[in-house]
């Protein structure tokens, strides 16, 4: 890298830092102002494919039957919730789409969103593309370094970027999360159109407060213009959804093929749901955690999502077994699944009235569409992190917008309720941890992609192991776009994503062969999978400050740590992760979220299906003891309205 | 652990606002309240104590007696103590509540002006004016209250949890029992000396989530009152007709502990006979108030209330100024705070 570079980086990464107090935030927003960004055309001339050759410049074919790409972004889905993945959540739009599509069983994100939308949409490691750590959480060993600007920086070029600039409409509505200045903004990084909520997340309604009481009100942008105010009845699901038709509805006249980057803030907490979709699944998820995740895993078996007899993660070790808990307790933890459940199928209603339009229009089977999750189910309590210290700022921010969490008015305006780990693990069946962490439970997203060029229509890939850096070669490839070394004058790196081209088509099975690798880091906690062996370091209690060593064709649950008996493997494994840390230019946090996790929870230790030895954790109702001692029944346990009664 | 007390909060939040009951079935110019009707967990235990200042002038020739307190051309005055036990329990697999109400004061009437001759009493000159008073214990009273549509079984606190009212229908059947004060020479009397009771169908829609401050409902409780003859009505036979009673009350959380009521009542018939012989008009008043209640803890609320005649007969004045204490509990409630407080 060379000096000037390295300044504007650094530049760069201090008014990224700066973006996240709450008084330069005021200024920040601010300057968010109309951001016509140059025409990307201008900057990228079209070539033929044979002047490409070597070129640092984009490439446009001539095929006048480009497809569209509708790129579909659920923010917090776990793996499993999807029906077509064995989730008990109905979600008919996005199980059609498997059938006329492909779903893949090994598709890799980052454990969390921003991390995840930088790569995503530049198909480099979030290390280069800014995004080493998320912005709100640089330590300060990180800050000021290349890599850590906190906001996608100038090193990377988006694919709406490299698309606007040949010959594609680029649309987006949704979450963009990479950055709050005029020259960060979706509309400056490539977005023809957009209706975007700049920061993390926020209130789904028309309150528009936001997560962080640092920036109190959730900044907003349409066409790269700020929005004081959002329109009365706002819902995020179904506003994303009106913005992405009226954007294609207005820019289809041209006959110009279309980006459309539809990232739902869905269901990220705070649970909120419109209120007719407030009881959709009440009662459902009365019987607690325990019996829902069996369940899914059962229904993984049968649709081939996991093979029977693999290992999956245990009940995590700091949740109680559900059946344990009050039927009360039960009721009042499952209300907070059910309104998950509600957003999820509420977001795949939405998706389906997508899907009609694009039919309507006569585009949808010109449509690549491509269905992922931007990382692991949420299991920590971010509303803890902000409003948990009374008397703090962040508690004052909670006051002020969030208050209200009762049982019957959780979901609605005004609340903030968040599932917690113990749904998050069922989310996230049959992989252990979630969001945050690089067990597979913080970085397995579904992924279901359809449309031209795409074979195997209902087929279910287990073999190939892909990542969300793979996303836009994959599309730059199928748009006919080569990936530029330079954008607007300016070099940018290249892509490290492979290309699912060949594997849509069927030529392969999969764009890596079992000697690739993909590493992950993050909050200082770091992992790298070569082929069916994974490598993962978390703090304790989720790991154990040290390298673990898993089979994950034996163990999806990351329950046992071959270390010991496959040491040569662990040292291959560490020699890898030591070559990612170099080629992405990885720092270690001096601090991290998690330093202190181990004070927080209790050891873990392995869970045994026969301890405590005694009748399990379930009360037993006089009556049904008395069919005990008389032999009527072998049956144990009690009841659930037996013991309510 | 924090869950808990969050569940204890909600289940004894629950059982205190659910728990609010009528006490004064018995006492004329008097609604059930607002919220008499909500329904709580069932071995959800209410005990109110509510004390009554009732002033009342009635000119012309109107008259109103099933209490025997108003008279035409009569100024009354009352202050009563009213308590009442109310149970909630699942009868018939409905919600109901089961409420005894006693009541006791003192009542003074001043006539002054051409009261009709059978309310004379024997000895005073017709068209004197002339004052009595009366005080101990009125008839007692039970009421049963079930409802018909709209809630389901409250039988546990999962129950209590999911349930979202939206309509509701009750029936209520109120009965007293004439063994309150009663002397056969006086024109006031504590006790009606005869059986009284009445049918009620309660209806309420209930607006918003059910979570104390944000509920917002609209009361509408028609009756009908129903009275033996009194055979010894200074010895004579007292005979009414049924009373018609319509009673309305819009009320609204304005914070999770403190809501508001504006209450509307009329009653029309009630015509009486004596010996026969038809006596004054029919009833026809209309009382407009408000009332405030206000959750001082998990079992306690206070509940203060005003109202006056607006519409109806303009020739009977009243007012009536209300204060009423209601504790509840439920044992579940109870063992859990015992458990969480570490006692």
């Amino acid at each position: 890298m060379n000096d000037t570079f390295r300044e504007k980086i650094n530049s760069g990464l201090g008014k990224a830092i700066s973006g996240f107090s709450a008084g330069s935030f005021i200024a920040s927003t601010a300057f968010i102002s109309v951001c016509d960004a140059a025409p990307d055309a201008q900057a990228v001339k079209s070539v033929t494919p044979k002047e490409n050759k070597n070129s640092t410049r984009t490439l446009i074919t001539s095929s006048k039957n480009r497809p569209n790409f509708l790129l579909i972004v659920a923010d917090d889905l776990g793996y499993s919730d999807l029906g077509c993945y064995g989730g008990e959540i109905n979600t008919p739009v996005l199980d059609k789409l498997a059938q006329h599509g492909v779903r893949y069983t090994n598709f890799y994100v980052s454990p969390t969103s921003s991390v995840t939308r930088s790569m995503l949409l530049t198909g480099t490691d979030n290390h280069i593309a800014g995004l080493g750590n998320m912005g709100e959480l640089n330590a300060p060993n990180q800050m000021g370094k290349p890599g850590y600007e906190g906001v996608l920086n100038k090193r990377v070029a988006t694919v709406a970027s490299l698309l606007r600039g040949n010959g594609y409409h680029t649309y987006m509505a949704g979450k963009w999360h990479l950055g709050l200045k005029p020259d960060q903004i979706p509309r400056a990084r490539g977005f023809e159109r957009d209706f975007s909520l700049l920061v993390g997340g926020g209130s789904h309604f028309d309150d528009q407060w936001n997560i962080e009481w640092q920036i109190p009100k959730a900044p907003y942008t349409e066409d790269g213009r700020p929005i004081e105010k959002l329109p009365r009845g706002f819902y995020s699901t179904k506003h994303y959804t009106d913005k992405t038709i009226q954007f294609i509805e207005e820019g289809r006249d041209d006959g110009k093929p279309f980006f459309a980057y539809m990232a739902f803030t869905a269901p990220h907490g705070p649970l909120h749901v419109p209120n007719k979709w407030l009881r959709r699944y009440k009662n459902r998820y009365d019987e607690g955690w325990d019996g829902i995740r069996e369940q899914r895993l059962a229904r993984m078996q049968e649709l081939g999502i996991i093979d029977k007899g693999v290992n999956t993660a245990d009940r995590l070790w700091f949740l109680p077994r559900s059946t344990s808990l009050t039927p009360a307790l039960r009721v009042m933890l499952g209300r907070k699944m059910e309104l998950y459940a509600s957003m999820v199928e509420y977001m795949d209603d939405q998706i389906g009235r997508v899907f009609d339009y694009l039919k309507e229009i006569g585009e949808y089977n010109n449509t690549v569409i491509i269905f992922i999750s931007d990382n692991g189910a949420e299991g920590n309590d971010l509303r803890g992190m902000v409003a948990g210290q009374v008397g703090s700022l962040g508690f004052l921010h909670a006051m002020n917008n969030f208050a209200e969490n009762g049982h019957n008015t959780i979901g609605r305006k005004g609340t903030y309720a968040e599932y917690g780990p113990a749904w998050a693990q069922v989310s996230m069946a049959p992989f252990r941890l979630y969001k945050g962490l690089l067990a597979d439970g913080g970085t397995r997203s579904p992924l279901i992609v359809s449309g031209p060029g795409v074979k195997s229509a209902g087929g279910l890939n287990k073999e190939a192991v892909l990542h969300v850096m793979d996303i836009v070669p994959t599309v730059l490839e199928l748009a006919g776009v080569q990936h530029p070394s330079t954008y607007k004058g300016r070099e940018i790196v290249p892509m490290q994503g492979k290309s699912w081209v060949k594997m849509l088509d069927g030529r392969t099975q999969s764009p890596r062969s079992s000697s690739d690798w993909l590493g992950w880091e993050l909050f200082g906690n770091r992992a790298i999978r070569q082929g069916d062996w994974k490598i993962s370091w978390h703090y304790e209690p989720f790991g154990s400050w040290d390298w673990q060593l898993f089979n994950l064709a034996e163990d999806l649950g990351e329950q046992n740590d071959l270390s010991d008996k496959f040491p040569k493997k662990r040292v291959v494994l560490i020699a890898l992760w030591d070559e990612y840390v170099k080629t992405n230019g990885v720092i270690i946090g001096e601090r991290s979220p998690f330093e202190r996790a181990k004070k927080a929870l209790p050891d873990s230790v392995p869970e045994f299906d026969n301890y405590p030895p005694v009748r399990g954790m379930e009360a037993i109702p006089y009556k049904k003891l008395v069919e005990l001692m008389s032999g009527k029944t072998n049956k144990q346990g009690g009841n659930s309205d037996e013991n309510r009664k | 652990m924090k869950t808990g007390n969050k569940y204890t909060q909600l289940l004894t939040v629950f059982a205190t606002v659910a728990i609010i009951l009528s006490f004064s079935r018995q006492t004329i110019a008097v609604d059930d309240g607002a919220r008499a009707y909500w329904k709580g967990r069932d071995g959800t235990y209410g005990l109110s104590f509510q004390y009554l200042r009732l002033d009342l002038q009635a000119s012309g020739t109107k008259q109103f007696s099933p209490g025997q307190y108003i008279y035409a051309n009569a100024d009354t005055e009352a202050s009563l103590m009213i308590t009442n036990l109310a149970y909630h329990t699942t009868l018939l697999s409905r919600p109901s509540s089961l409420s005894l109400a006693i009541a006791g004061g003192d009542i003074d009437v001043d006539v002054n002006v051409r009261t009709p001759l059978q309310f004379i009493p024997k000895g005073i000159p017709a068209g004197t004016t002339f004052s009595q008073s009366s005080s101990g214990f009125a008839d007692p009273s039970i009421q049963l209250d079930v409802n018909l549509f709209g809630t389901p079984p409250l039988k546990s606190g999962v129950d209590l949890l999911n349930y979202e009212p939206t309509w509701t229908l009750d029936v209520a059947t109120m009965l007293a029992f004439p063994i309150g004060k009663y002397d056969d020479d006086k024109l006031v009397n504590m006790g009606l000396n005869r059986w009284f009771g009445r049918i009620a169908l309660p209806f309420k829609y209930h607006f918003g989530p059910r979570t104390p401050g944000y509920m917002t409902s609209l009361e509408i409780i028609p009756s009908v009152w129903l009275f033996e003859d009194n055979d010894d009505f200074m010895g004579q036979e007292l005979e009414n007709d049924p009373m018609v009673q319509l009673e309305a009350h819009i009320t609204h959380d304005f914070t999770p502990s403190l809501f508001g009521s504006i209450d509307v009542l009329y009653r029309g018939g009630f015509q009486s006979e004596i010996d026969d012989v038809e006596v004054g008009h029919d009833v026809d008043i209309g009382n407009v108030g408000f009332t405030f209640n206000y959750q001082v803890t998990d079992n306690l609320a206070i509940r203060t209330g005003y109202s006056t005649n607006l519409f109806g007969d303009h020739e009977l004045d009243n007012s009536l100024f209300r204060v009423q204490f209601v504790y509840s509990w439920h044992k579940a409630s109870e063992n859990m705070k015992k458990l969480v407080s570490g006692h």
